[in-house]
């Protein structure tokens, strides 16, 4: 079954078009890998996915899960096992980490017809789900992602996905700017977390991630569109040769 | 003119009606008082300190103190019960023994009231009363000083630890209606001891009256003192009110501050670093709502050397409120090694609400460090968006940031009961925040 088809996707901010016609299906299970030059309108997708009003949808349908996903608050998508691991994690002085994270599994605990989670086992949960990201304690208390330096956000985004246990989760460069010791924690928490069933679209800018983490289809996506699509050959490929083939073609 | 020279003469002769029962020990004081006030009259939009205020309700009409004490009804009998402590109550500025609790209070520990000391004084009252309040700088504190009839006096002995907090709660009643009361505090911590103190203010919704209070905290050498000034009357009522700090050498004093209720609420606070080494902490919260205006001024004098103090304000607003703060650092030459700091952060919940900021520092001295800033905001809607993309609601979600941003307030409160209990009163005015409740 498909969990996410993305049909003619057109998506503009204040009047420009950034997304010119996105076409992409993903199976339940699957791990998908967008990669694109800066620019080329990733994050934009990432954010329409997951609800940011500041984009425009200007034509095109996204379905999850058989659903009109655009017709759903982003509160509603996260609690249905959506989930966007942000490119640029939001800092949020004077909200615990714990908190926050607290008041979001509850969220989505009481969408699904379940009891709130008992203030020991959340403990317990938490605490064992930093130690699979490498996250370290001490950060648990720190307000949201407040002061914390890149990579500890981007571990930050892994252990949140790894405490809510989404069905599809977007992660948005969650490799950028990380050292190989981040970026492989990162990747075993998503490796971890696969299990036939939960979909990931990995968004990346370098192959090297994929090398952790590998996918099941690739698709390159150049100035607003899906210009290629493939299997993790093709990462490899972009490796060697770059986008600006892509760029031509796609101009 | 004349209407305000008649004006001016109704408080008098309010004053003058007094003379007969007043206590010999106040006298000069409430004399001083009155004649400071009858020199100043009511401020106006022509002092700066006033500019933005609308007095007019007050000044058109006299408010005759409240003769006889209210009833209490049984909705403000529960809020008196919210901080468990040394407790005594006010009712329309008259000591309510019979709400009052001060059942076994530790040694060291006297908590009454003024009127029990008609017939004298002791020095470690006489000593810190009205010694300090500018009564020649504010009329409405000069206006309380001349016409206050009774008030609570709080006073913790050299050394003692106390650690149950004094609560002292002022209601007006249904018989503050178009009257005014005068609720006057003395709190003394003599060297080396250590109190808490809450002070309340609170009345029924509809009551359109005047309360003019006046609080005196005074920190004795190396004493700690956490004073605690909760501001919540009705929604009709006017109030204003002053606040007067003063610590001695090495003394710990902190004020907190919330100013959620009345129609116009002003509260003017004067802080003095009196000897080498106090850490003073000024923190207040205001919140408004509806057509609220929320007035809160400072003034931080260093006197002397080596004085840390800090002040942070914040400010949430909503519907077409309006607040003002104005903030003073003020170093005197010869205190050198001054740490002084003061912030002022102002969250707009709705596009009507309108606040202003007026950061003042007057500095007679070199060797010292002061920063400030003021900001006005909205909700950081970046901030809202990642909350909700994780399945927080836009309701919880606001309530979650609006709790946030009040925290740097509340946050290094030593009493969690107090905090925990401004943090409800913010939810109270925001839909959405039942599961972030001490309670839940
Ligand atoms: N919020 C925004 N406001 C204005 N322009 C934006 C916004 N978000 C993205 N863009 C523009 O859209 C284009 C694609 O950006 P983005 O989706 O962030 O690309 P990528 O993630 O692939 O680097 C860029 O030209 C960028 O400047
Ligand atoms: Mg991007």
């Amino acid at each position: 079954m498909a969990v996410l088809e993305i049909k003619d996707l057109h998506v503009s901010v204040e009047g420009t078009e950034i997304l010119s016609g996105v076409n992409l299906s993903m199976e339940e299970g699957k791990v998908h890998a967008v990669m694109g030059p800066n620019g080329s309108g990733k994050s934009t997708l990432a954010k329409v996915l997951a609800g940011d009003e500041n984009y425009e949808v200007t034509s095109g349908q996204i379905l999850y899960k058989g659903q009109d996903l655009l017709e759903m608050a982003p509160e509603e998508r996260a609690r249905e096992g959506f989930f966007l691991g942000f490119q640029y994690p939001v800092e949020i002085p004077g909200v615990s980490n714990t908190y926050f994270l607290k008041a979001a599994l509850n969220a989505v605990r009481k969408h699904q017809g379940l009891q709130e989670v008992d203030a020991m086992e959340f403990l317990e949960l938490i605490k064992e789900r930093a130690k699979t990201v490498k996250l370290d304690d001490s950060l648990l208390q720190r307000p949201v992602n407040e002061g914390f330096s890149g990579g500890e956000k981007k571990r930050n985004e892994i252990f949140q996905m790894a405490v809510l246990e989404p069905e599809l989760c977007v992660l948005d460069e969650t490799d950028s700017g990380l050292d190989i010791d981040a970026l492989s924690a990162v990747a075993d928490g998503v490796n971890l977390m696969r299990d036939g069933k939960r979909s990931f679209m990995v968004i990346t800018h370098y192959q090297r991630l994929l090398n952790y983490i590998v996918p099941d289809e690739v698709h390159v996506l150049v100035n607003g569109r899906i210009v290629k699509s493939g299997d993790k050959h093709l990462a490899e490929e972009l490796e060697a040769s770059g986008y600006a083939a892509f760029d031509e073609s796609a101009a | 003119m004349a209407a305000i020279a008649e004006t001016r003469s109704d408080y008098r002769q309010e004053f003058e009606a007094d003379s007969a029962r007043r206590a010999g020990w106040l006298a000069p004081l409430q004399q001083r008082g009155i004649e400071a006030f009858e020199s100043q009259g009511f401020p106006t939009r022509r002092q700066e300190a006033w500019r933005k205020v609308d007095l007019t309700p007050i000044t058109q009409h006299h408010y005759p103190r409240v003769a006889e004490p209210g009833r209490v009804s049984s909705a403000l009998t529960d809020k008196l019960g919210a901080f468990p402590g040394h407790r005594v109550v006010f009712v329309d500025g008259i000591y309510a023994p019979e709400l009052s609790d001060l059942g076994s209070l530790p040694k060291g520990l006297t908590v009454g009231s003024l009127a029990e000391y008609a017939d004298g004084a002791p020095e470690r009252l006489t000593e810190v009363m009205g010694e300090r309040v500018d009564i020649d700088a504010q009329p409405f504190i000069a206006l309380n000083t001349g016409l206050f009839r009774d008030g609570a006096f709080v006073h913790v002995a050299r050394g003692a630890l106390v650690e149950q907090p004094v609560v002292i709660v002022h209601v007006a009643t249904e018989a503050a209606q178009g009257h005014a009361v005068y609720p006057r505090t003395v709190t003394h911590v003599e060297a080396g001891a250590e109190a808490r103190v809450i002070e309340q203010f609170v009345s029924p919704d509809e009551i359109e009256g005047l309360v003019v209070p006046v609080s005196e905290v005074h920190a004795g050498q190396d004493a700690i003192v956490d004073y605690h000034r909760l501001q919540e009357e009705g929604a009709a009522m006017r109030h204003i009110g002053g606040v007067h700090a003063s610590a001695e050498g090495n003394a710990g004093c902190r004020v907190y501050s919330l100013a959620s209720g009345a129609a116009l609420s002003r509260v003017d606070y004067y802080a003095d670093l009196e000897g080498e080494g106090v850490d003073l902490q000024l923190k207040g919260l205001y919140l408004t709502e509806g057509r609220q205006f929320s007035d809160q001024h400072t003034y931080v004098n260093h006197r002397v050397a080596h004085g840390t103090s800090s002040q942070v304000f914040r400010g949430i607003l909503q519907g077409r409120s309006e607040t003002t703060f104005d903030g003073l650092i003020r170093v005197f030459e010869g205190a050198e090694k001054t740490s002084a700091e003061q912030q002022n952060r102002n969250l707009l919940l709705d596009k009507m609400a309108l606040s202003h900021s007026n950061p003042r520092l007057e500095i007679f001295n070199n060797d010292v460090v002061c920063t400030h800033g003021s900001t006005v905001g909205e909700l950081d809607e970046t901030a809202l968006f990642y909350l909700r993309s994780r399945g927080v609601s836009q309701a919880e979600g606001k309530s979650l940031l609006t709790v946030a941003f009040a925290n740097e307030v509340l946050e290094n409160m030593r009493d969690e009961r107090v905090s925990n209990y401004i943090r409800d009163r913010i939810l109270d005015r925001l839909p959405g925040g039942e599961n972030m409740r001490s309670s839940a």
